[in-house]
């Protein structure tokens, strides 16, 4: 029989171009400022540096510990939008005798608030991600026990930088700073920034996963995460298809366009990694604004020549929620002082 | 790189997958604290009598399936004859290419007369991405492919509907139910399988043993959770509180199927009232969190997710359970397994090999 490697061919060429890539022209980088302030101006810069090879010794903890990373930023994220606060204590702190050298950091606030002049229903599903990104911190660390990390420091006022740098600002308002706590449809295009990331992080990180963590069962709960992920990132990109319809136009509803401003920008991050979105090699899938019956929408992200979803590399993850394109970058974004990761440096 | 990855994955995704079907449901923590002895390949290969090819059949029957209710739904054709419609939005014409098994003809449904943007181009894609799911399994198995088997995606419909309204009395889909009557009524139809379509690639993926196969299976999950997340949010909009009856609809449907997986699973088939003797599936309708959001309290929230609320890890299920599901319980009689399994969907049965899933 064959088998699907052919179909996949452009997949694993891609993996194989990730691996061997030797340059990267990087674009812009994102400075968070990590003052609590949502204002502060971006610093971008323009590098070209070279990538550096390295083979990775690292655990199925590491493994974990790199999604408890991405889980916790979720959670926080979402757990301020629907309530106002973020992650009680006892999910944040290093568990009972944990010995790595991790340390437990502060969440930088900003303006990071229950989102206002919600609906009853737009409230009802805010809980429901926070509660399941919560859950997915409780159980990783459940199943980590005392080897899980602490919750990193983490900057929700990097939506404002990020937000200038994908020039989702002027796209949305025409003035003011990006703040996705401040309407719901701001809250979609903030959610949008991790959502695709977060199936694609799974996807990606679950083969690193070795044999011996066959017996834990690390492998179905990552697949069985992957989905919800997906549900999530459904969720998000069906209500901002389905709000601009009802605007009826790309200008009356701008938050779509934000979004796809988005995805580029996450493209520009990985660059090396991924190419600009609607070209081959891009891990992006751009929404569309269906005007008609006879015309497709564009809910799924996945490869268009298979409709088989999309895979990032721990490096590609780190890239975006880091904000920086550079290879050899330990920190910064959402993640001032890096992920608690065997992987927080970039090395691709 | 990728071939040791998925070498990997593909043996952690089996002994995981055994694990997951011996103890049924149960949570991943469990899971995680269960250790087995022996290697996943040796365990694999212990119990194994089917190969990758009999997974991909049975993930392409079930393809076949979804792909020619979303054609008929959104173009009025079947996925290997092209119209204007299909045409027009770019579908791809899907050549029946599978010779394995007896091949049948698709039977009921027409194309939709859609009236809202919103479902009419979810349903476009939809289709699409079904098609694309159909050619890409044919191309990879070949000459072993499955011949698409006879379909009724027209008076299944009513079957499955009074069948849902015995497991979930208060639901009360209309006798005459039919998913090509209107945007809302499509919809509906397309809950009846998209869950499904994401427990089974979840579940048949553990069976697979070429790292190649996984990946894409694990592609295609990711693909039909989307799936399954459009749907779930769309109704969840036109029917917020559910005054309009729809999240009725989808307890009731998504009661059916956990009653039906739960045969399967346990051999005997639970009381309407006890279908989630194992935790399996969820309608639309809200909950209120078992734990406390943060620091804050408990709150009541929607059921875009379908999972299992202890961990929120999807569901999966084996391949008898999604037999059962799209056969409505012709998988299984009593307590014994019945093969080929035949009713609803596939009046023929699905097409497989010697050792295959049908």
């Amino acid at each position: 029989m064959k088998t699907l490697d052919q179909l996949v061919e452009k997949a694993l060429s891609r993996r194989s171009f990730l691996a061997s890539a030797s340059a990267v022209t990087a674009s812009v980088v994102v400075s968070g400022c990590g003052g609590g302030s949502s204002t502060t101006t971006p610093t971008p810069t323009t590098t070209t540096t070279p990538v550096t090879t390295s083979t990775a010794a690292y655990s199925d903890a590491d493994v974990l510990n790199f999604a408890l990373n991405l889980e916790y930023l979720e959670a926080q994220f979402y757990l301020y939008a629907a309530t106002g606060g973020g992650l009680a204590s006892a999910d944040t702190s290093a568990p009972t005798g944990y010995t790595g050298t991790y340390t437990e950091g502060s969440v930088t606030v900003g303006s990071a608030a229950q989102v206002p002049g919600l609906t009853s229903a737009q409230q009802e599903i805010l809980n429901e991600i926070a509660f399941e990104e919560q859950t997915h911190v409780q159980f990783l660390r459940s199943a980590l026990g005392p080897a899980a990390v602490p919750m990193p420091a983490i900057d929700l006022s990097f939506f404002g930088p990020l937000g200038v740098a994908a020039k989702v600002t002027t796209a949305a308002t025409g003035a003011g700073s990006f703040n996705p706590f401040s309407s719901f449809d701001y809250f979609l295009v903030g959610a949008f920034i991790f959502e695709d990331v977060g199936v694609t992080a799974y996807s990606g990180a679950a083969p690193l996963i070795t044999a011996a963590g066959v017996s834990a069962g690390y492998l179905t709960a990552a697949a069985g995460i992957l989905a919800v992920e997906a549900y999530h990132a459904a969720y998000v990109r069906t209500s901002l298809t389905a709000r601009a319809i009802a605007a009826g136009s790309a200008s009356a509803y701008p938050y779509l366009n934000a979004a796809n401003m988005v995805e580029a920008l996450r493209a520009t991050l990985t660059v090396g990694a991924s190419a600009a979105p609607s070209t081959a090699g891009s891990v992006e899938t751009l929404l569309v604004l269906p005007t008609n019956l006879t015309t497709p929408s564009a809910i799924v992200a996945a490869d268009p020549s298979n409709a088989v979803g999309f895979a990032r590399t721990v490096n590609q993850v780190h890239h975006i929620v880091y904000g920086s394109p550079t290879v050899g970058v330990a920190k910064g974004g959402f993640f001032p002082n890096g992920t608690n990761s065997i992987f927080a440096t970039t090395t691709a | 790189m990728a071939n040791q990855e998925t070498q990997l994955l593909d043996e952690i995704i089996v002994t995981s997958r055994r694990k997951m079907l011996t103890f049924g449901a149960a949570s991943l923590a469990g899971l995680v604290a269960a250790a087995t002895t022996k290697s996943a390949s040796a365990q694999a290969a212990a119990v194994a009598s089917y190969d990758d090819q009999d997974i991909l059949n049975f993930a392409l029957n079930l393809e076949y399936l979804e792909a020619n209710f979303y054609y008929m739904a959104a173009f009025g054709t079947t996925i290997d004859v092209a119209n204007a419609a299909s045409t027009a939005a770019g579908a791809p014409q899907v050549s029946l290419t599978g010779t394995v098994g007896t091949a049948g003809t698709v039977s009921g449904g027409s194309k939709v007369p859609f009236t809202t943007i919103e479902v009419a181009s979810y349903a476009i894609e939809t289709a699409i991405e079904e098609g694309k799911h159909v050619a890409t399994l044919l191309m990879a198995l070949g000459g072993a492919a499955a011949a698409q088997p006879a379909i009724n995606i027209g008076t299944s419909f009513q079957t499955l509907a009074a069948a849902a309204n015995q497991a979930q009395p208060s639901g009360n889909i209309p006798s005459s139910f039919s998913p090509y009557a209107s945007d809302v009524t499509f919809l509906v139809g397309a809950y009846v399988f998209e869950d499904v379509g994401v427990t089974a690639y979840h579940g048949a993926a553990s069976l697979l043993t070429m790292s190649s196969n996984l990946t894409v299976a694990a592609g295609i999950l990711s693909v039909e959770a989307y799936h399954a997340g459009l749907i779930r949010t769309t109704l969840n909009y036109l029917d917020p509180d559910g005054s309009m009856g729809l999240l009725g609809y989808t307890n009731s449907i998504s009661n059916l199927r956990a009653v039906l997986a739960n045969q399967a699973l346990l051999g005997v088939l639970p009381s309407p009232t006890s279908y989630d003797a194992v935790p399996d599936d969820y309608g639309l309708s809200s909950f209120t969190t078992p734990k406390p959001l943060g620091g804050s309290m408990a709150a009541t929230a929607t059921r875009i997710v379908d999972a299992n609320p202890a961990n929120v890890v999807a569901f999966a299920r084996n391949p008898t359970q999604v037999l059962n599901i799209v056969t409505g319980g012709g998988a299984v009689n009593g307590t014994t397994a019945v093969s080929p399994a035949k009713g609803v969907f596939f009046p023929a049965g699905l097409n497989a090999g010697p050792n295959g899933f049908k």
